[in-house]
Order: structure tokens, then sequence, then C-alpha cells
């Protein structure tokens, strides 16, 4: 029962208090470059979410089995397993699922670089659970990835939304494009900033 | 001559944060205060500047088809080397740009100055393009935080310049701050690209 | 096949190279980054209870506390020593000096990457000072009816600082009673 509670904590600052996008500034880039239309929007997300869960669980076995000895490789190892991952992804889904490679295959590439799934690794090695002490294990690695990627999509989706009708707006030349865009995702943060007085 | 103009370049035509829009995660995480955003200025150029290097060295000897997960070892290889000697002889900075620093390997900057640049040229061009790119991304960094520190505490690299009775205003250093910040400096470089034209 | 084989090579060949830098780099970089965090550790020691010897008591495995007794008399001087508690986006790692009654003497926050200009602000000395003379039942905040003010805009750090000296003086605070009645018994 307790651990369900921890997930509902985990989920909440994932997605809302703590959120990659407007909290800790992660994925930045991708969230500018997409974020004009709902439907590449989406479909990024969906591919975030599933190279960063996945990132989550196996970044979580190589720092606990193999990093032990060597925490200065970390940097280094996490990269080219998320690479690698990314690579390997594209290349399965495009076998067997051709379907869905045509709708995520143009935003897996992006991810490798993408510093929100680097970032979530990263973060995992040191998060605590609740209590302040308790280290993440790796149903909790993966799972953080799993609503950090939550977050990310639905920040990502909500942006999108409005972007899309920043098209009826009469700006002025100077704001369009990525001022305005900027500007917008500062209002986003803003509201967010609700969400921080949840004591959890 | 093609040296220099390599170099200046980066500052305000091609300036990496302004106008080719590249590495925005770090440059608004850290831009809290200006001595943060000098050691990451600090610490991006270093990096940028030694892949460059390496990479416009090795670019012959690199299959093309493996040249990406190439590059990225080289760039982590350093930023790791910056990671653990800012540790051990800055620890303060260290700990203020905390996750920052390992981050800076996806900071499109870099990867995408090496692609788009040390690939092609030779090792003095390519060194020019790394020093000017890491100044541009320092300066824009630093006027980013300039604005953020004035506003949100008062201060200019932690010495007081506002009057005493300034009540700082907050949310310039938190960070829907630094997405207003960074969103009206465009604004105003587009206006001021708009005027000359 | 071959063609891959060749790939796999030149990508391990860099790896390898890669690692053999960063394994240097450490080497020298290591062992200065530990002697910088003991120096701290013992200089923050110093600050708090000044002119003492500290013998470290391990507690539990991620928790011990040191007992300070003067270097020349060795009169029983307090205790340090540093607790940690998740704040609002960080864990916050607080040391903390007590006298033999186990009042405050004074605390440092030794780390923590709370928000900048809200959470941060526990560094300072306007929030620090306040903790000095404090008995552990009156760590307690403001908005909790107790007389610590918090942090404007940051009651959950100024919270988490607060309940965990009091936990973890309380612990000590027990284990010294244990020891004690056990003394007595014996």
């Amino acid at each position: 029962m307790t651990y369900i509670g921890e997930i509902f904590v985990m989920a909440m600052s994932a997605i809302f208090i703590q959120n990659f996008l407007l909290s800790r500034f992660l994925g930045l880039c991708p969230f500018l470059g997409v974020s004009t239309r709902i439907d590449s929007a989406f479909g990024m997300g969906m591919a975030v979410i599933f190279v960063m869960t996945l990132t989550s669980s196996i970044t979580y076995l190589i720092n606990v089995y193999l990093l032990a000895a060597y925490p200065y490789l970390q940097t280094i190892a996490f990269i080219l397993t998320i690479a690698a991952l990314v690579q390997f992804v594209e290349m399965v889904i495009q076998k067997n699922a051709p379907a869905l490679y045509k709708s995520l295959g143009v935003y897996l590439p992006l991810i490798t670089t993408n510093c929100a799934v680097l970032g979530v690794a990263l973060l995992n090695t040191t998060a605590v659970r609740s209590d302040g002490v308790t280290p993440y294990n790796f149903l909790d690695s993966t799972l953080n990835g799993f609503f950090s990627g939550v977050g990310f999509t639905t920040v990502l989706l909500a942006m999108a939304g409005i972007r899309q009708r920043l098209g009826l707006v009469k700006l002025p030349k100077y704001m369009r494009g990525m001022p305005i865009a900027l500007i917008l995702a500062g209002t986003m943060a803003l509201a967010f900033y609700g969400f921080m007085g949840f004591k959890l | 001559m093609r040296f220099f103009s390599e170099i200046t370049k980066g500052l305000i035509k091609e300036n990496p944060m302004f106008v080719l829009v590249l590495g925005t995660c770090p440059t608004l995480a850290v831009s809290t205060s200006v001595i943060n955003a000098l050691g990451m200025g600090a610490a991006v150029t270093f990096v940028l500047i030694c892949s460059n290097i390496i990479i416009s060295l090795i670019k012959n000897i690199v299959p093309s088809s493996i040249r990406i997960p190439i590059y990225i070892v080289v760039i982590a290889a350093f930023v790791s080397v910056v990671d653990m000697t800012m540790a051990a002889f800055l620890p303060d900075l260290h700990k203020a740009l905390g996750i920052f620093i390992p981050l800076i390997v996806v900071n499109c900057i870099i990867l995408g100055r090496a692609e788009a640049f040390a690939s092609k040229n030779n090792v003095l061009y390519s060194l020019a393009d790394g020093i000017g790119m890491g100044l541009g991304a320092t300066l824009a960094l630093t006027i980013v935080a300039t604005i953020r520190e004035i506003l949100g505490s008062g201060t200019w690299l932690g010495i007081r310049v506002m009057p005493n009775s300034y009540e700082p205003m907050l949310v310039a250093i938190l960070a829907p701050g630094a997405f207003f910040t960074l969103g009206f400096l465009m604004a105003l470089m587009n206006r001021l690209k708009e005027k000359r034209a | 096949m071959k063609y891959y084989l060749q790939l796999g090579v030149i990508l391990m060949v860099f790896c390898v190279i890669a690692t053999g830098i960063l394994a240097y780099v450490n080497s020298v970089t290591e062992p200065k980054i530990e002697t910088l965090k003991a120096e701290e550790a013992v200089k923050s020691r110093e600050e708090l209870i000044p002119g003492c010897d500290f013998e470290e008591v391990k507690l539990r495995d991620d928790f011990s506390y040191f007992i300070a007794t003067d270097r020349e008399t060795k009169e029983l001087k307090g205790y340090t020593f540093t607790s940690q508690k998740k704040g609002y986006g960080s864990t916050i790692k607080t040391m903390a000096g007590l006298d033999p009654e186990f009042r405050v003497i004074g605390i440092k926050i030794i780390d923590q990457s709370e928000t900048p200009g809200l959470g941060a602000n526990c560094t300072k000395e306007s929030f620090t000072s306040q903790f000095a003379g404090k008995t552990p039942e009156q760590l307690v905040v403001d908005k909790d009816g107790g007389p610590i003010k918090s942090l404007s805009g940051a009651t959950i750090t100024s919270r988490a600082i607060a309940s965990s000296l009091k936990e973890e003086i309380e612990a000590i605070k027990a284990d010294l009673d244990k020891k004690q009645e056990q003394e007595v018994a014996e």
C-alpha cells in the first residue's frame, strides 16, 4: 500500500511539480522544435516516453552492476547506451511494426540528443524516495523514466495546442516563431508554479 | 584572415544561442547568476574547442556511417574531463552547475558544430570556429544571466548594483523568468535586424 | 560482415582511448576531491564547536554523530552530526553542533540544490542563525506553530531542515540514554 503512495508521489512530481521542461529545463530543443503541430508533438511525445522508460531501466542496471567502481565513466556509458538503444528500437520497430515506424520513425534519431533522456538517466542515479534516504531501485527508476516522459508529453501537447491556434493571432513580425514560443513557455511555467504548494 | 572571421562570426552573425537557437536548455537553466553563466560558458567553450580540433583531425579516418557515435564518444570524454577537473578545483561552481555539466554532451551546439563545421574544415579553422562559437554562447549566457541576476537578486556578479530599497523581482530567477528573458531578447534581436534590413 | 566488424573495431578503439584518458584524469582528480571533502567536514565541525577532538559514533548505516571533547581538559563539549532530508527539489544536508544539553549551537547547510531565489536562501545567515540556542522541541517552523521563521515561499525547505535536525537529535539522545542505562546496569 505504501508503495502505491510512493508511485503517486513520483508521478505527481515528475509530471507537475518538477516537470522536465518547465522546471528542470531539460529537453527544450525538441520542445521548441516540434511543438508547432499537435500530431507531430504527439508522435514525438510517444517516442520520448518509450525511450525514456527503456533508458531508465537499462542505465539503472548498467550503473549498478557495471559502473559501481567506475563512476567517472557514467556520462560516456549512458550516452552510448542511449544512442545504441535508439538505433536498436528504430530497427526493431521498422521490421516488426511498420505502421508505428511510419508515425514515430522520424522522431527517433532526434531523441539521442534530447537532453531529457540523458537527464533522467543521470538524475535516477542520485534520486531518492520521498523519505530522503532510500535510493531508487530498478522499478522506481523505470517508473520515474515513464512518468518523466509523460510529463514531457503533457506539456509538449499543451504547447502544440496553443501554438496551432497562434496562427490566428496577429502578432508583430519580430515576435513570431521562437520569441512568442518562449514567452508562452514562460507563462506555462508560471502556471505550473501553482503546483508547487503541494506537500507530498 | 579567415581565421579571425571564423572567430567573430560566432559572436553575433551566427550566435549559437540567439540566431541558431542551439543549446537552449543549459542557457535557461544556469543563467540564474552571472558567475554560473561564466562557468558554464567556459566549460562549453573548452569542450567545443577540444572536440572541434579532435574531430577535424580524425575526420578522414572515421567511416561516415558511424561518425555520430564516434563524435559523441569524443565529446563525452572531454565533458567528463571537465566534470572531474571542476569537481576537484572549483567545487562550489561544480555544485551550482550540477547536472548541466554532464549534459553538455547533448548540448546541440557541440554536436552541431562537429557535424556542420569541424567534419568539413581543417584544424585551424575548426579551432577558430570552436573559439568563436564558445565565446558566442558565453556572451549569450552572460547577457541572459545579467538581466536575470539584476532583476531577480539586485546584484551583478554578486555585487549589489540596485539601490537597497529595490525589492528583487523573484520571478526573474525562477523558471518562468528564464523563458521570458530569452523570449524578449530574441524578439529584440529580430526587431533590430528588421530595422537594419 | 567484414565491413561491420571493421566499424565495430574502430568504434571500440575510440572507446578504449577515451576510457584510458578518463581513467588517467580520474586518478589525478579523485584523491583531490576526497581530501577536499574531508577537509571541508573537519573545517565545518571545527567552526561549530572549536578546539575539540571528535569521536565518531556510528548509529545507522547512513548516519553517524561525533562526540566533541575539549582538546585540553577532555571535558564534554557537545555533539555534531549531519542530517539529511528531502526538501523541495533536492536532498538537503545540514551539519549541526549541539551543546551537552542538546541545545543547538549552530547549523550549517552543507549541500542543497533547492530552487534559486526561494529554497536556496536556506544557506543564508539570516535563516541559519535563528537555530542557535533552540532545544529539539523548539525545532518547528512557524507554519506548524513553532519559533523557526520559515523562508518566504519555501516552507517545505524550511520544514525539512528543522524536522531533520529534530529527528536526529532525538535519535542521538535516545542512543546516549541507552548507553548510560547500560553503564548503570553494569
